[in-house]
């Protein structure tokens, strides 16, 4: 169960940063006064908020500890 | 640097999107790249490229209600002070931030919160106006032309300037009286065009 709150979390993270990298993104290719003030205000607020909730995950993560979903065999299981 | 930084963290994203490996330690690892350390890098370089392009002319002139001014700035015939500053290369590409920006310690950041009210007036006052803004609300500074904003470049110490200004030396230093007072040809044809503007108005 908790194992599926964290992928969730990781995957809305993956998302929130997306659409962060996109507003960031977007004031470097078209640099006028609204998109510089939202990729350095909302861009950025929602890259926070993404990388907080990646660590969120994460530390969920660990907590779990020795649970048999989060064993981290190394790289051998773990990659498609 | 920024655009490589967001390119790699997007497809490290989208490949964990989109493959959904489990969160073994190299996933994690891989993500805490793509959500943490490139996101940052790009966040950085962006912050730097951003706030170095607010600096510029073509900046400025991004609201079509400054094009009157910034045209007369780049004519290469104009004789304004804006235009002949603009010309030195001192100025440059950046004449409008030399001039209009708080000469003080924090003065690059007061700047940059005067320019978060240029836009809320821009969205809320001016973006339904003319080409040049007409039908907007007239134009003015927030606050006085400060002589230390010319005394940055013109010294009231230099014994030209103390020989043509001997009279009123003091009140230019002390600030009461101010160099526009007489060096007012700063940004005449863009007045000009609100004076005209104006008058079509009453009429």
């Amino acid at each position: 169960m908790r194992h599926a709150h964290v992928e969730m979390l990781v995957r809305f993270s993956s998302l929130a940063m997306l659409v962060a990298l996109g507003l960031m993104v977007l004031s470097l290719v078209f640099p006028n006064p609204l998109f510089l003030v939202l990729a350095m205000s909302i861009g950025q607020g929602i890259g926070a908020l993404a990388v907080a909730l990646y660590l969120l995950a994460i530390a969920l993560d660990l907590q779990k500890g020795a649970s048999p979903t989060s064993n981290d065999a190394g790289a051998a299981g773990e990659e498609p | 640097m920024a655009l490589a930084c967001a390119a790699c963290s997007a497809a490290i994203i989208v490949w964990y999107l989109v493959r959904r490996p489990q969160l073994g330690r190299v996933t994690k690892v891989v993500l805490l790249a793509g959500l943490g350390l490139l996101p940052l890098i790009v966040s950085l370089t962006g912050n730097i490229a951003g706030y170095e392009y607010t600096l510029s002319r073509p900046f400025c002139g991004s609201c079509h209600v400054m094009g009157a001014y910034v045209r007369d700035a780049e004519d290469p015939k104009s004789q304004s002070l804006a235009a002949i500053h603009s010309r030195n290369h001192k100025f440059g590409d950046e004449s409008c931030y030399m001039c209009h920006s708080d000469y003080q310690i924090f003065g690059a950041v007061t700047t940059k919160l005067n320019g978060l009210r240029h836009l809320y007036y821009y969205i809320t006052e001016y973006a339904s106006t003319g080409p040049d803004g007409e039908g907007g609300p007239t134009i003015k500074l927030y606050k006085p032309f400060t002589n230390a904003k010319c005394m940055q470049c013109h010294s009231t110490a230099a014994q030209k300037y103390m020989e043509t200004h001997a009279d009123q030396l003091e009140q230019i230093r002390s600030g009461e009286v101010s160099c526009i007072d007489c060096h007012n040809e700063v940004h005449p044809t863009a007045l000009a065009h609100r004076a005209q503007e104006k008058k079509a108005e009453a009429k």
